[in-house]
């Protein structure tokens, strides 16, 4: 047995620790009982590789890993669901095809991912927490015995902050009969970070603060370019004009009607009314007149629509100079047509029942209405065109 | 060979094997007569009873074919931890020919006109098409007729029969020669007879139990029934070598650490059997489409809604909770109760499979269903008895033995 390395123990606070080496499994095993029964708790054992039995010669505990991870796996999936729960069926609610607001099925999944993954991080980060990691240096990586520990030697270390270290831990390690024993002092300068290493995080953390400072620079300023477009999904589909041709369907328009069978939901009140009242004709004749009472508070109801739903083309004395059709000749587009200045004789010359139609059926470049406005307020509408436009 | 390393000793547990074997014997020649008997006694033709031999075959199927993935898979992936305990599971795939003469009963119900005109079939409705689906069911027949069927069957058992026996027998015969190259070669072959294996018992799944309702479709029958199946291998060991210690063997070679690492892998495949049934099930729930939600409808309407809540309460949260703690799986005792509890649950969940596409409007289970599993699953262990009667219970001269014995869990 040699011993090696500064022995004096005058000066015990630069003392680090004592280091044992071992040439077998069963000396360390054999020097752990002892230690461990000695009452020492701040040591350690450092083997090239796992030694079956070590964990139970130097009585450590089981780790409370298990737990942590046990608690953030629940933690994990009532997190998701709470998650899910707020966002799609409480605080915004989401309706998609006709599923419940709120049904476990569909939530699962996230629940399940977010169960896992709490779980691995947990486990992960706590098992760098419980070893003391990150460390960037321990004073044993000077110690000469110790660059065989990763190798073919087995070496013991008590740490000089046990309160049982002193003159006897040396005696008792040389009982043991290890091939060394060696005494590493306190370094100087412990537990710096390199100043390599601070520079290659700082340009780390420089670069990382990039994004966010282009994302604030594109919040706050104003550009008129068109936005950056990643997904367009369906913003740039091919669209129809209403009563526009079209080779794709077979009837030659762009415009689809509602399958037969499909009856209007409309107040009910009003289910059981004429034809004409539907349909604006009477045996294949105009009506003459509105198939309504009318009231003030009807008339009213009209110039509101008109002003809702027709002034933006016709404009809101009917002459057809409305903000739309300004807009499109600014553009120059040349398929607009504009829309008809409804204050001429022609149209007033109209029988209520054909303004009606042409609102609810569209005419030529017009759309139809029928889908947005109820045919009560469509003959509003026509009330407000015939008298007071 | 290696002159230092440790030499092991068969293990024979003629005497233990043989009481297994004789009182499985007997549970199944009275099991399968009560059976018969309470089934002839309820005139229906035998249906009831046929349902209930169809499921307890099933069950049996799920631990010998189980018992083929396990070893197939331990010799691809070299394990080690498992050497002491894999030749029961070699036990157990040594019954599967005997399995395919299980299985030959079932060409009664398949071939009886009897109920025909009322239910299509006994057990398969797409022998005869008949009712809302009749047009659908008739264009499946090009698969699903009776000569393609039992011809499948046929191949499945054969192809299935001589992988067994060649997987028991090389590790066997290693128990005379020692020869490392028998492991070598069996590590090789498994990778073939692995995607073989997976492939036919996915389709066996599908004529077997999936085609009961042969209006409805699902792609990963297959790979639920292998997951329910590798469950329950798991457990069958647990629960073999348990009665193996308690008769005073296999002592010290299969320890605390073995058990540790079967409890692990129940727990895992606890989790997948979970996670495909769950896939299925939210998969369909998803896309909402009549003809696929039909089957689920049936399960979770009346009569059927509570046998519906077992799958996933007692099949999964249950185990999984019961299973979780490393603790328990340290303890084979506790652990073989949940061994126990499992397979019950693997057999509501077989029944759970096929049951409600017979019986939508009531649930049959009764004494017919529990006699004709004692019954067969007493002709299954007659069977492994047998097997384990003759041979060591020990590979006791595979190389990896002492790697497996030093094996420690942290
Ligand atoms: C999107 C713009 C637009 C809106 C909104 C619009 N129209 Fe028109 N309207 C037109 C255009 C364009 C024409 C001329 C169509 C043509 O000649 O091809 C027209 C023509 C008409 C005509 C003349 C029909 C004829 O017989 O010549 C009437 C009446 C009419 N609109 C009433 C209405 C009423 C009432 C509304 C509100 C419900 C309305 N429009 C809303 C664009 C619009």
């Amino acid at each position: 047995m040699a011993i090696t390395g500064r022995l004096t123990m005058t000066n015990q606070t630069s003392i680090h620790g004592i280091l044992a080496e071992f040439d077998s499994v069963d000396g360390i095993l054999h020097a752990a009982e002892k230690v461990k029964q000695e009452g020492y708790r701040k040591w350690d054992c450092h083997t090239p590789f796992p030694v079956h039995g070590l964990d139970g010669a130097m009585g450590i505990r089981q780790t409370r890993l298990p737990w942590l991870v046990l608690v953030m796996g629940f933690a994990g999936c009532s997190g998701g669901i709470l998650l899910q729960w707020w966002t799609n069926a409480h605080d915004y609610v989401f309706r998609i095809s006709g599923k419940p607001d709120w049904s476990l099925p569909a939530n699962i999944p996230v629940a399940f991912e977010m169960t896992i993954l709490f779980a691995a991080l947990t486990a992960f980060f706590s098992m760098w927490i419980l070893n003391g990691f990150p460390r960037w240096y321990s004073p044993l990586f000077r110690a000469k015995c110790f660059t065989r520990a990763t190798d073919d030697r087995f070496v013991l270390a008590i740490d000089a902050r046990d309160d049982l270290f002193g003159e006897e831990t040396r005696k008792l390690l040389e009982s043991l009969s290890p091939n060394t024993i060696e005494m590493i002092e306190a370094p100087i300068e412990d537990g710096k970070i390199p100043l390599r290493l601070k520079g290659m995080l700082g340009i780390a953390l420089t670069l990382l603060l990039l994004p966010p400072a282009m994302i604030a620079n594109a919040r706050f300023t104003k550009s008129t370019q068109p936005r950056v477009h990643i997904v367009p999904n369906m913003d740039t589909q091919v669209t129809h004009r209403g009563q526009e041709a079209s080779d794709f369907f077979a009837d030659g328009q762009a415009m689809r009607l509602p399958i037969s069978g499909t009856y209007a939901q409309e107040d009910d009140r009003l289910i059981g009314e004429q034809v004409g009242f539907w349909t604006g004709k009477e045996n294949g004749a105009y009506l003459s007149s509105i198939p309504m009472d009318v009231t003030p508070e009807f008339e009213d109801r009209g110039r509101a629509r008109f002003g809702i739903y027709c002034s933006a083309c016709h404009a809101v004395n009917g002459s057809g100079q409305g903000t739309v059709h300004l807009r499109a000749q600014e553009l120059l587009s040349k398929t607009w047509v504009g829309p008809t200045d409804l204050r001429t004789d022609a149209i007033k010359q109209q029988a209520p029942g054909q303004l009606f139609e042409s609102i609810s059926n569209g005419i030529r470049n017009m759309p139809s209405y029928s889908s947005q406005i109820p045919a009560a307020d469509r003959w509003a509408i026509v009330q407000y065109l015939k008298e007071s436009l | 060979m290696n002159h230092t390393a440790p030499t092991y000793s068969a293990d024979f547990a003629t005497a233990a094997a043989s009481r297994l074997s004789r009182a499985g014997f007997l549970c199944g020649v009275v099991g399968l007569a009560v059976a018969i008997g309470l089934g002839l006694a309820e005139g229906d033709h035998m249906r009831h009873f046929w349902l209930s031999y169809l499921i307890a075959f099933a069950f049996v199927l799920t631990l010998g074919v189980g018992g083929l993935f396990f070893v197939l898979i331990q010799h691809i992936t070299g394990a080690k931890w498992s050497v002491t305990v894999r030749r029961q599971a070699e036990f157990a795939i040594g019954t599967i020919p005997f399995l395919a003469f299980l299985a030959l009963p079932l060409l009664v119900p398949l071939f009886s006109h009897e109920g025909v005109e009322e239910f299509g079939g006994l057990l398969w409705s797409w022998v005869h098409p008949h009712g809302d689906h009749a047009a659908l069911i008739t264009s499946k027949v090009p698969f699903l007729n009776v000569n393609f069927f039992v011809g499948r069957f046929v191949g499945y058992f054969l192809i299935w029969s001589l992988m067994a026996r060649y997987f028991k027998n090389a590790s066997i015969e290693q128990d005379k020669t020692g020869e490392h190259e028998l492991t070598v070669r069996m590590r090789t072959r498994s990778a073939l007879c692995l995607i073989v294996l997976a492939l036919t018992y996915s389709f066996a799944a599908f004529d077997l139990l999936m085609s009961t309702d042969p209006a409805w479709f699902s792609t990963i029958f297959g790979v639920y029934l292998f997951g329910a199946s590798f469950l329950a291998i798991h457990c069958f060991l647990v629960l073999s070598t348990l009665y193996y210690q308690r008769q005073g063997h296999l002592k010290k070679m299969v320890t605390i650490e073995h058990y540790h690492d079967l409890g692990k892998l129940m727990l895992a495949f606890t989790i997948f059997w979970a996670y495909i049934a769950f896939s299925q099930y939210m998969l369909y729930w998803y896309g909402n489409i009549p003809e696929e939600t039909a089957w689920y409808l049936i399960r979770i309407t009346s009569p059927w809604t509570n046998w519906s809540w077992i799958e996933p309460i007692g099949h999964f949260f249950i185990p999984f909770l019961g299973i979780l703690s490393r603790h328990i799986k340290r303890k084979p005792p506790l652990l073989g109760f949940w061994a126990f509890y499992i397979l019950v649950v693997h057999y509501i969940d077989l029944y759970w499979l096929v049951a409600p596409n017979l019986y939508p409007d009531t649930v049959p289970f009764n004494g017919v269903e529990v006699f004709a599993l004692i019954g067969v699953v007493g002709l299954f262990l007659w069977k492994y008895g047998q097997q384990a009667k003759q041979h060591s219970l020990l590979a006791h001269r595979d190389p990896l033995i002492s790697d497996c014995l030093a094996f420690q869990n942290y």
